[in-house]
Order: structure tokens, then sequence, then C-alpha cells
């Protein structure tokens, strides 16, 4: 009964255009801020649901779940084909999850309430595409599709210098996409002419002959689009200043999912359609993850805008994530994707947290910030719970990953390894000191009127209803992992394989 | 028995910290204290209940599998055997005695609810601890216990160098963490496996070469923990805390927690003879620097720390020279005099209305003579005076490091000597400017709870007769801990050489006391000079790395901000940027809005079209 509805109900489809329906309605609703809001939510719930569903009753086999594959543009080559694997599926769900907290904490969203909910929603498409597509060309669509609606999200409904950090997110991330998609013509053409069908079919693409150059040159091209994206250190830049700027919802959707996408392109597609060129370029994304680490975690040390910090700690942790890539073996891969759900459920937390506190005190600084615990005790409570699963303390969620990526990469790399162990010390220094600066200490000057202390609402319904769940997620997550480890399991192996075994 | 009960001793603490935690401040105030205490209390009684599983080779029971990819499996599983029995039963019972302190301690606390809860789950990680099967579980309440510190020092935030202070604790204990975390790696890349038991078995089949750096490397995460040398900055300002966690955390079990691991791997540990000797150096030299410290101290506190900096030394000494049962006993019963002297510090602060400065207290004894012999069996067991607790376990460890007969091992021994004199110098001290003379205070005192002083007794008691647990031969004893741990008997002694240390140790006692009286028994202020100030400050370590690590660390932090990220990289991008304007605008004024403009340009390139194209076909 369910396998058959699961096979033969586009259910892939359904999940992809669900937000997407949303969108239009809530163009077509825009009179109504109510309105709009409720079907955002709703949506965003029923995808949630689906999902879980769908990660409570597929099995956690290698290979694909669930696939759909319809011709579109057969001139061309182009065809409508999603899959899912236990690796999209666990992304997939990561979206849903943190879509739904995204709506949930921009509900007081005033500024042209339908056009955000709507953009947030084909953002969502847009992300929950480039988890499935399996078509190159597809995926590219998808790719550019969460661009546009992250730079109005920023540009419009930002803070202050949101103008300046949208366009810095945007440039960077299209000069990396365009490299992409000269890299994904070459290839399409190259493999039209080796064996005159021309198509841009994962499966097709990956027999292509290539010779080393090419080879390298083309993996250069997608490289450069993901990299960009996680963000590796150089090409981070973009992320802090997008990330502060950023409105609440947008700061989740770019730490919980966008910096997740870079990641999932890299072992999609850019490992094993270049498998020798990967293997060659293994070295270097590990020295560069490893100089992303320490580099991010000194840079997170000295700002005083809380959302920086975390944003540099986002930058932090995805270096983590690139070196356990680039040991190259089960142990590591296994903790660098659990490391990156275990990233956005406890990063879009902060966020949602940061966006609670500026909420009520108008401001993010560190230096008029302090001695919440006393007026804000349940928000406090929930944020240091959220910074000690980001600064890695065991049975939290991000120690289990980072935990598994160092055992991985020290077979590999012991120096390496243990260099990264150090990075841990560094992120108790800087997450610490947000703490300090938010939690403890007298109350900040931004607190008193004269000498007397505001009155701050702690959590209201709404928000507690956002931030258990989290908070449950991030000690599940810390203390039994394996339900998130399993389906990832086969499919890892796969694309270990796939790549070529060192 | 049913095994699975060693779960529902670390999960009591557990359960009662989660309870406070999320609803104590909604339950009568009166509850939350009974709640904590009650959870500790169900694990004292557990312990005591379990003991006979940990005879033989001990028992193991796991729980679930914490996590588990290609070849790691770690469990929540637990390993109960005799030294994890006698450790458990020491710190659920002084855990115990504890809370039922600090009721008393924090009956005012606006708090009480996140003081009780941050100390269960205390209990609970040190519990996990000492009862972990592997390294990973052991890793986690390594890091619970350091949580449980940084939120316990810092309890009452609202002061910023209280908050400073667990935040350095913490910071500096995670840079020995650092080391142990290597160790952990490696020996997982090594042997495939995290669990103790296995890597302890399996440790001969390492290469020797590789013994030796690992060993140092759980050293490098014990001397973190146990503030040992390097890494011993944070303990003294850890005194910031409110006294119970003095007691509990930063006396009693979490800085013994590195000991503990070394005995726990004590099988890998002992394979390497040079990590074995760096082990015995850092622990006498960490003993008489933290006495030499403990001389000028002003704060009670402060003098407490810096000698549990220093008993914590000679149980280090006791691992490196190879007696795990005389590190165990003087852990255990240092422990117990140790917990009393803070409770009883916490007693004699509220007496003195809230002074702690030694120099203006004094005469207290007249005003609570109870507390006063309290204290004093306190202090007789850590200055070593005969026939107390703490006499027989630092002899016995003395007395193993002089057997060991090499030229390294002489001078460890002399250097434990002359510390065991310098403590008992301090000591007393501390007794005489606190409670003989006449008040230098201006405080008016506290009236004192009665759970103030009568948790102290049963201490007071096994302080005191900690002797009998490991009693040498030579006193007609039975060495029973050395039995019950399994461990090497210590070499006999001939009968004279033992005799001799003995009464070499008394009086080294002796040495310290009588200068101690002449000067402090009827004090009247002391000159100030350089040499005080220098051990007050505890060497001038904290300024050292201020000037070494913490001011670099911040330089490389704002360089890679202001010359990385903003300068280098944001400038080329900005560069490239501003470029394109650059052109942009020389193109722009191409866009003149003159029809008769564009149109030329249209004829000129229609020529250049043509002419290329004729080019083409001439050619």
């Amino acid at each position: 009964m369910l396998a058959s509805v699961l096979t033969e109900f586009p259910i892939l489809s359904l999940l992809l255009w669900l937000p997407f329906a949303g969108t239009l309605l809530c163009l077509l609703l825009r009179h109504s801020a109510l309105a709009c809001r409720w079907l955002a939510l709703l949506t965003t719930l029923s995808v949630l649901l689906l999902t879980v569903w769908l990660f409570a009753c597929l099995p956690t086999e290698s290979g694909w779940l669930l696939k759909e594959d319809y011709a579109w543009i057969p001139t061309f080559g182009i065809r409508y084909s999603l899959a899912l694997d236990g690796i999209s599926l666990l992304l997939v769900c990561l979206t849903a999850l943190l879509q739904v907290a995204a709506v949930l904490i921009s509900w007081k969203q005033k500024e042209h309430t339908a056009l955000f909910y709507a953009l947030v929603l084909v953002l969502e498409t847009g992300i929950i595409g480039v988890f499935l597509a399996t078509d190159l060309f597809l995926f590219y669509l998808f790719w550019e599709l969460m661009l546009i609606p992250m730079l109005f999200l920023i540009g419009v409904w930002g803070h202050g210098n949101r103008v300046y950090a949208a366009l810095k997110f945007f440039f960077f991330t299209l000069a990396g996409s365009l490299c992409l998609l000269l890299a994904i013509i070459s290839l399409y053409l190259i493999h039209g002419e080796q064996t005159g069908i021309y198509s841009f079919a994962f499966e097709s693409l990956l027999q292509t002959q290539l010779s080393s150059g090419m080879e390298m040159l083309l993996y250069l091209g997608f490289l450069l689009a993901f990299i960009v994206k996680v963000p590796l250190f150089p090409f981070h830049t973009w992320l802090p200043d997008a990330h502060t700027e950023a409105p609440a919802a947008g700061s989740v959707d770019l730490a919980g999912l966008l910096l997740k996408t870079g990641i999932y392109g890299l072992i999609r597609f850019a490992f094993p359609l270049f498998p020798n060129a990967a293997q060659q370029s293994l070295p270097v994304l590990a020295v560069l993850g490893l100089i992303g680490i320490f580099y991010a975690a000194w840079i997170a040390y000295v700002q005083t805008d809380i959302k920086r910090v975390v944003a540099y700690s986002s930058v932090a942790h995805m270096g983590f994530v690139i070196l356990g890539l680039a040991a190259w073996n089960q142990l590591a891969w296994e903790g660098s994707l659990l490391l990156m759900v275990n990233h956005g459920v406890t990063t879009g937390g902060l966020f949602i947290l940061i966006a609670m506190l500026q909420d009520r005190t108008g401001s993010r600084d560190l230096r008029v910030l302090g001695g919440m615990w006393k007026t804000l005790p349940f928000f406090s409570a929930f944020f240091l719970l959220f910074c000690l699963a980001s600064l890695g303390l065991p049975g939290l969620s991000n120690f289990a990953g980072e935990i598994l990526v160092l055992l991985g990469t020290f077979s590999r790399w012991p120096l390496l390894a243990a260099l990264a162990a150090a990075g841990v010390v560094f992120s108790a220094a800087y997450m610490l000191r947000v703490v300090q600066g938010v939690l403890w200490g007298p109350l900040g000057q931004i607190c008193k009127i004269g000498d007397k202390d505001c009155l701050h609402e702690d959590l209201d319904r709404r928000e507690w209803l956002l931030m258990i769940p989290l908070g449950l997620l991030v000690i599940w997550l810390g203390l039994y992992p394996a339900p998130v480890l399993e389906p990832m399991r086969g499919p890892i192996s796969l694309l270990l394989k796939a790549g070529g075994l060192p | 028995m049913d095994s699975r009960l060693l779960f529902l001793l670390i999960l009591l603490p557990l359960a009662g910290g989660i309870l406070n935690a999320c609803i104590g401040c909604r339950l009568p105030r009166r509850l939350v204290p009974l709640l904590a205490i009650g959870s500790v209390l169900g694990s004292f009684i557990l312990s005591i209940v379990c003991w006979s599983l940990a005879a033989g080779g001990g028992t193991q029971v796991k729980l679930f599998t914490w996590l588990e990819s290609a070849g790691l499996k770690a469990d929540i599983g637990l390993f109960f055997d005799p030294l994890a029995a006698s450790m458990c039963l020491m710190v659920t019972g002084v855990a115990c005695l504890i809370h039922i302190y600090a009721a008393g301690y924090m009956a005012r606390d606006e708090n009480p609810a996140r003081f009780f809860a941050l100390l269960n789950l205390f209990v609970f990680a040190m519990l996990c601890i000492i009862l972990a099967d592997n390294l990973l579980l052991l890793f986690l309440g390594w890091e619970g216990v350091g949580f449980c510190s940084y939120g316990l020092i810092g309890f009452w935030y609202e002061k910023h160098e209280n908050a400073l202070a667990g935040r350095k604790a913490f910071i500096v204990t995670r840079v020995g963490d650092l080391f142990f975390t290597i160790a952990l790696l490696w020996l997982f890349t090594l042997l495939g496996t995290v669990d103790i038991a296995e890597i302890n078995q399996r440790a001969a089949e390492l290469d020797p070469g590789l013994i030796t750096p690992l060993v140092l490397l759980l050293l490098g995460g014990a001397c973190g923990k146990s503030a040992q040398l390097p890494l011993m900055t944070w303990l003294p300002d850890a005194m910031a805390g409110p006294t119970p966690v003095s007691a509990l955390i930063h006396a009693a079990t979490m800085v013994t927690a590195g000991v503990y691991l070394l005995c726990r791997m004590f099988p890998l540990v002992s394979l390497s003879s040079v990590g074995m000797a760096v082990i015995a150096c850092v622990g006498a030299f960490t003993a008489l620097y933290a006495a030499s410290c403990a001389l000028a101290q002003r704060e009670i506190k402060r003098v407490l720390a810096y000698s549990t900096m220093s008993q914590i030394g000679y149980m280090f000494l006791a691992v490196g020279v190879g007696s795990v049962a005389a590190a165990v006993n003087h852990l255990l019963v240092h422990a117990f005099f140790k917990a009393l002297l803070f409770m009883g510090a916490g007693a004699l602060i509220h007496l003195a209305g809230g002074e702690n400065d030694i120099f203006k207290m004094g005469g207290l004894r007249k005003k609570n003579p109870l507390l006063f012999g309290l204290f004093l069996v306190g202090i007789l067991c850590l200055a070593g005076a005969p026939l107390t607790g703490g006499f027989f376990s630092k002899d016995a460890i003395l007395l193993a490091t002089f057997s060991r007969g090499d030229g390294l091992s002489a001078i460890l021994w002399g250097l434990g000597v002359f510390t065991a004199g310098l403590t008992s110098f301090y000591s007393f001290r501390l007794l005489y400017l606190v409670f003989f003379g006449e008040s230098r205070g201006s405080k008016a005192g506290h009236h004192l709870s009665p759970l103030l002083v009568w948790t102290l007794p049963p201490l007071a008691l096994l302080g005191l007769c900690g002797g009998l647990l490991n009693l040498p031969h030579l006193y007609g004893g039975q060495e029973m801990l050395s039995h019950w741990l399994g461990t090497v008997p210590a070499v006999v002694l001939p009968f004279v050489t033992e005799i001799g240390l003995v009464l070499l140790m008394v009086l080294s006692f002796g040495a310290g006391w009588l200068p101690a009286h002449i000067l402090y028994r009827n004090f009247r202020g002391e000159q100030e000079a350089p040499w005080r100030q220098f051990l007050l400050q505890g060497w001038r370590f904290d300024g050292l790395y201020e000037q070494i690590i913490l001011r670099p660390y911040r330089f490389v932090a704002r360089f890679c901000w202001i010359a990385g990220d903003r300068g280098l990289i944001d400038g080329v991008v900005e560069g490239i940027g501003s470029t394109m304007l650059h052109w942009g605008g020389y193109f722009r004024r191409l866009a003149t809005g003159q029809l008769s403009f564009y149109l030329q340009g249209f004829a000129w390139g229609l020529l250049l079209m043509l002419g290329w194209l004729l080019l083409k076909a001439a050619v």
C-alpha cells in the first residue's frame, strides 16, 4: 500500500512545488497580511509533515529511494528529473524544519508582508530543488532560483547596510555560478560530441571521458561555485555582511540551508563527475578548511556584533565540514554530513534567538548588552544551550559531528586533525565571549532607562513553540545521532566508491 | 543483583538536575534543595548497594549506542571496577554532605534552582567520568564537569569578575582537553577502539616509541583539569564561586579527575618510563610551586585552593612513581579533609561577617569552639600531623618515591619532604591567623545555620581515620586499599629505613609548625615585601600568559580581521568592483543620446564588417 503510493504518486514534485503554490497564493492574497502569514505557516508545515513522513517510512538503503523522470525540453536533452537518496532526504528535512522556523520568527513582519512570505516560500522551492534535481540544467535553474529571493530578502527587509550586503552576496555567488554554468555547458558539449547524445542528465554525464587538463578545468568551475557558497576561506567575506544585514528569516536560511547547498553540490556533482581532479584537490581543500577554522575563529573573537560572531563561527564550522570531506573516508564523511545538519539546527537556533534579543532590546552589540539572565531567564537558558552546542560541548549536537570528522581525519592527516582540534578551543573562546557579553555581568546600558532596568517580556507562546523543538533536537542529535547517520551511511559509501577510494 | 542499577546511579542526579533546571523556579523553595539532596543521596545508597558488583573483574553494562560509524562504536556504557567503586562512593558521599551544607549556605539566595540544578548535573558528569567504559563517554563527563564548573564559578554572574573567572576556568581546562582529544584520536587510529579496558589490554601492542607522546598528551589533559603546571592559573580564580562549589568541585572531586584519568589508563601510562618520570616531575614541582604560593595568600579560600593544587601534585607524583594505591588513597583522604576545610572556611566567612581576608579575621576560636575543633582536624590532616589520614597517605607517596632508588626519584623525594614542611607551615599560619589572637576585623558576624556546622563531623572523622584505609604493614595494617584495587604491592624497605623516613616526615611537620607558631600565634601584621607580592600573585604566571599568549592572540585576531578580511580580501573584491565602475564610466560617455553620433558609429561598424568580409574573400 505504502510502497505503491510512494512509487506511483509524484511525491517529489509535490514536495518541490507545494511551496511554489504557496508563493502564488500569497501573491493572490497580498492584501491580507494575516492570510499570507497563516498561508506561509501552513505551507511550510505541510512540507515539514511530508518530509517527516518520508523520513519515517523510507528504508535506509543506499541508492535512490525515490525518482521522477520526465522529458522536458527534448531538443536540448533537458529532462525534468528528480531523485532522493538518504543524504538529500536529510537535507530536505532540515530545509522544511528551518523554513517553518523562518516563518515563525518573522511572524511580526509588517512591511510588504505578502511579498516577504512569497519570497521565503519560493526560496524553499529553490533549495528543495537543488537537493532533488539530478539533471544538471534543472539543478542550475534551482541553484539560481535560490539567489533571487535571498537577494531581495536581504536588500529589502535587511538592516542598516543592506544594499551593500545584498549586492556583495549576489556578486560573489553569481561569479561562482557563472563558472558553474560554463563548466556545465562545456561538459554537455564534450559529452555530446563523444556520444552523439546531447544530455544534461547527471548519470549520462558521469560517463564522459575527459582529458586530465580538461577535467581539472571543469572541476575548478564547479568547485568555485560551490566553495563560494559553502563558503570556504578565502571566499567567505560575503557571508558576515549578508548575515549581519539579513532579516532573521534570511539569516536562518542562509546559515541553515544555503551554505549546505554548496557542500551538497560538491559531494553530489563535483566529486563524482571529476573523480581524479577531486582527488588531487583534496589536500588543498583540507588546508583551506583548516585555515578557515582558525582564521574565522580569530576574527569571531574580536567582533562586537553577535550576528557577525555567529556568521564567522559558521565559516569555521564549514571549514570542519570541508576538512572531513577532504579526508575521504566513511567516518569523516558521516561526521561532515552530520555536522552539516547539526550546524543548521544550532546556528539556525542562534540566529532565531538573536532576532528575539534584537526585538526586545534593539541591539546586537556585545558592548551595550549584558546581564540578560536577570530579566530574561528562559531566553537566556536557550541562548546558553545553543551557544554550548555551537562550541561543541559533548552531548549536544555539534560535538557528534566534530568528533567523527576529527576521528576520520586523523587517520589520514594526523597533524591537520590535531590542529583542527585546537580550533575547538578557539570556538570556546569566542562563543563564551558572546555568552559573557549577553547573559552575564551587570545589566547592559541598552537595557536601562536612566537608572532603572527595562523589563523585557520573556519568551511568549510562539517563541516557546519555536525553541522547544529546536532545543530538543539539539540534545537528541547530540546523544543519539543514529537515526540521522543511518540513512546517510549507504549513500556515502556509494559516493566514496564512485569517486574512487584512494 | 541487576547490573543496570548502575545506570540509576548516574541517572538520578541527572534527573534531579533536569527537574530543577526545568521546573525548579516553579517549585516551592524548600523542595528545590530537597530534590537535589534526595537524588544524590539515592546515588550514594546505590553505590553502596552496588559495591559487590565491582569485585573480581568488575561489571560492564551498556544502555545504548551513542555514536556508531565505520569502525567506531561508542556506547553509553559503564564499567564498575574497584577503582570506579571507590571513587563513586567518595564522590557521592562527599557530594551528599556538600549538598546538605549548600542547602544551608544558599538558603537566602535568589536562584536556588539554578544552583542545585548545576550542582546535580555536576555530580552526574563526574560519575560519567568515573564510570565511563569508553573514552568518548569519559570525555562527555570531562567536558560536562567543565561546563558545570563554569556555570557555578560564575554563579553570581552580576559581578563581572565572577563570570570572567568562570570563563577562564573553562578555557584553560579546554586547552588541556585539546591534548586529551588528540590522545583519543590517536588511540582510536592506532587501535580502532575507544573502549578503555580494551585500550589498556592492548596497549602493549603499540609501538613503544608512540606510547611516550600518548602518555604526555594524556598528562596534558590531566594537567588542565587538575590545575597542574603549566595549566594551573584558573584554580585560584575559581574561588569566586560559592563555597559549596569550591568544596565539591574545586577541592574534592573535579580537580582530581586528572589523577583518576591517569590511574584509569595506568596500564597504558606505566608502559612509558619517560612519561612516568614527567608525570612525577609535574606533580612534585606543582606541589612545591603551589605550596610556595600558599605561603603568602591572604584570602582564606585562595590558601586552600593553592593547597589543593599542591596536594594534587602529590597524587601526580604517586602515579608517576607507579603507586596507584598511594595516589588513590591520598585522593580519597584529601577529598574528605579538603571538603571539610572548605566547608569550614565557608562557615568561618559567615561567622566573620563576609570577611575572607585572613589578616582581618582572628580570634574566631572563642566565637565557635566546635567549628575550631573541626577546622583543626582538617588543618592537622593537611599539614600531615602524625597518625592523621593525611599523614599516612602522604607518607606512603614519599615512601614509594624514595623506594624507587634512582637519582631523579631521590630529588623528587627531597622536594616532596621540603614541600611537606611548607605545607605544615602555611596550614598553621592559616589556623593561627583565623582562630587565635584578637579579632582584627570590623564586620559584624552572621549567625551560623546548623547545617553549616553539623555536616562537617562525618568528614572530620573520615579525614582523621583515613589512614586505616590503606594502613601499611609497618603499623600492623593490611594495605586494604591496595588489595582492593589489585595494584602492585609497595616495595618493602628495611625496617630501619622505613622508621627513619617516618621520623623525617614527623620532623618536617614540626619544622613547619614551629615557625608558624612563632610568627603567627600573636599576629600584628607583616611587612610588604616584593617576594610576598610575587608569591601572592602565583609567581606572576597570569601576567606571563597575558604577555605571551593572550596579547598575541588578540593581535592576530585583529590582524586577520582588519588586514585579512577587511583589507586584503574585501580590498581585492571591491577593487574589482570599482575598476569595473571606472571603466564603465568611460563607456558611459559613448551614450550621448545624440542620434547623429549613434548613426556615425553604426556606419563605422558597417564599414569595418564589410572590410573584414572583403579581406576574407580576397584571401
